[in-house]
């Protein structure tokens, strides 16, 4: 089996060393010299004792601080671990409805084939009656149609995706889907803008997986909008040598009661049959798989912003 | 090192062997076929890495191919190329594991990078 990593480097490692010394070893040291002075007396003396009371203080706020920050961060984590788990669960849990549900469809539609077949031969007393046989086969075979095309979009959320490390232009990635968009969109009222850094952030990550999130927030943002709107894309590149996208749109926003389930597998606010409800929980599942994290920010009324934090990833295996 | 060995795929038959021209000619091992069910039987008897697919064909199209290709050949990478461009089916496309999807018409050295990119991925689970 395969996993992947995100890569830390000597930087931190150092950076925890520091932090053991400022933890640790500082305030100890403060205090005897804090101790000694006062031993010592004079003005002197008592001015060191009162600089180390003031660093003490210092260092005390720091790690207060330090600690709210972790704890804030865990929660952050936390939340992210849940939405992932769950994600995985359901997955495992749609495959096998999946599975079950298309053995019965493969049979439905081939007694509706078998049906069709001998239709010819049957005898109706009345020619009405026969087209309104035919008017129901034919709705049969829709219906089988729509069913087997939710189990696909099951067995897609579920598929185990084994990712392929490659140095990917991140620009040049979002852009290929871009005029895929503008192609679909040349006959609407809908601009598309660009904000791209330069030089391109290049990031180690698999680039298929990455295509398919990439077209499918582009393709909602541009059927949220319907006839007319601006979507502005702005990618950047992150600290630690991943990068960050944000695609954002003029549409008409997510409710607020929605905000925190339109990444539940089908949940959707189109009409029955238009959408499964499954392509964001596939994104969140594809950038769960690479490491990073999907975000969306949006008010009722003034667009919404799905916003795609990678990290640079390792190839490793065990 | 061994040369790309490369499939193309597409119903006109004037295209595929204008592709086989130009890539044979940046040192790439390139065939052509010009239908899906001709594709899937090139796949079973000859070794491939990368296969650049039209998607609107008569018959087998684009995508019912990529999903045969994919299930019989898991490593074989593909490319994807569509005149047309639908997002619909570029999602379809990309969902059922193909590589990359392309716009037509395409610039040659373009291609020739993805299809670099595509072979870089095919090697990589290849020394799985």
């Amino acid at each position: 089996m395969q996993t992947t990593r995100i890569c830390c480097g000597r930087k931190s490692n150092c950076l925890h060393k520091l932090l053991i010394v400022e933890r640790y070893v500082a305030p100890v040291v403060t205090l005897l010299v804090a101790l000694a002075a006062l031993q010592v007396g004079g003005r002197n003396g008592l001015f060191i004792a009162v600089s180390c009371a003031v660093i003490l203080v210092l260092l005390g706020f720091r790690l207060w601080w330090d600690l709210t920050g972790s704890q804030k961060e865990i929660q952050v984590l936390n939340a992210q671990l849940i939405q992932s788990q769950k994600l995985s669960a359901l997955g495992e849990l749609s495959a096998g409805v999946a599975h079950e549900i298309n053995n019965p469809l493969a049979v439905i539609t081939q007694e509706v084939e078998l049906m069709e077949m001998l239709l010819p031969r049957a005898r109706f007393e009345q020619q009405e009656d026969r087209n309104d046989f035919v008017e129901c086969l034919t709705e049969i075979d829709r219906q089988v149609e729509r069913c087997c095309r939710i189990t696909r979009g099951m067995l897609d959320f579920a598929r185990k995706r084994e990712a392929v490390i490659q140095e990917t232009d991140m620009n040049q990635l979002i852009d290929d889907m871009v005029r895929l968009v503008e192609l679909e969109i040349r006959n609407k009222d809908i601009f598309i803008e660009r904000r791209y850094a330069e030089p391109a952030p290049c990031v180690n990550t698999d680039p298929p997986l990455l295509r398919q999130v990439i077209l499918n927030l582009l393709n909602n943002a541009s059927q949220a909008m319907g006839g007319d709107g601006r979507i502005i894309i702005t990618t950047c590149r992150t600290e630690d040598g991943g990068a960050e996208l944000r695609f954002k749109d003029t549409g008409p926003g997510i409710a607020k009661e929605h905000l925190d389930k339109i990444f539940n597998p089908f949940f959707t606010t189109k009409e029955p049959g238009k959408g499964t409800g499954l392509g964001l929980s596939i994104c969140m599942r594809i950038v769960n798989e690479l490491g990073g994290t999907l975000a969306v920010e949006s008010e009722r009324g003034k667009g919404a912003e799905f916003i795609v934090c990678l990290p640079s990833l390792t190839q490793s295996e065990d | 090192m061994s040369k790309i060995k490369v499939l193309i795929v597409d119903d006109e038959q004037d295209f595929v062997k204008l592709f086989v021209k130009r890539f044979v000619m940046r040192n790439l091992d390139v065939e052509g076929v010009t239908s899906g069910q001709q594709a899937l039987e090139y796949l079973r008897e000859n070794a491939v890495d990368v296969v650049v697919l039209d998607v609107k064909m008569p018959g087998m199209d684009g995508l019912e191919t990529l999903q045969e290709i994919k299930k019989r050949h898991p490593v074989v990478e593909v490319i994807m190329l569509t005149g047309h461009g639908s997002v619909k089916s570029g999602i379809q496309g990309i969902s059922l594991g193909a590589y990359d999807y392309v716009l037509k018409p395409f610039k040659i050295e373009d291609l020739l990078e993805r299809i670099l990119k595509a072979y870089e991925r095919s090697r990589l689970n290849r020394g799985r």
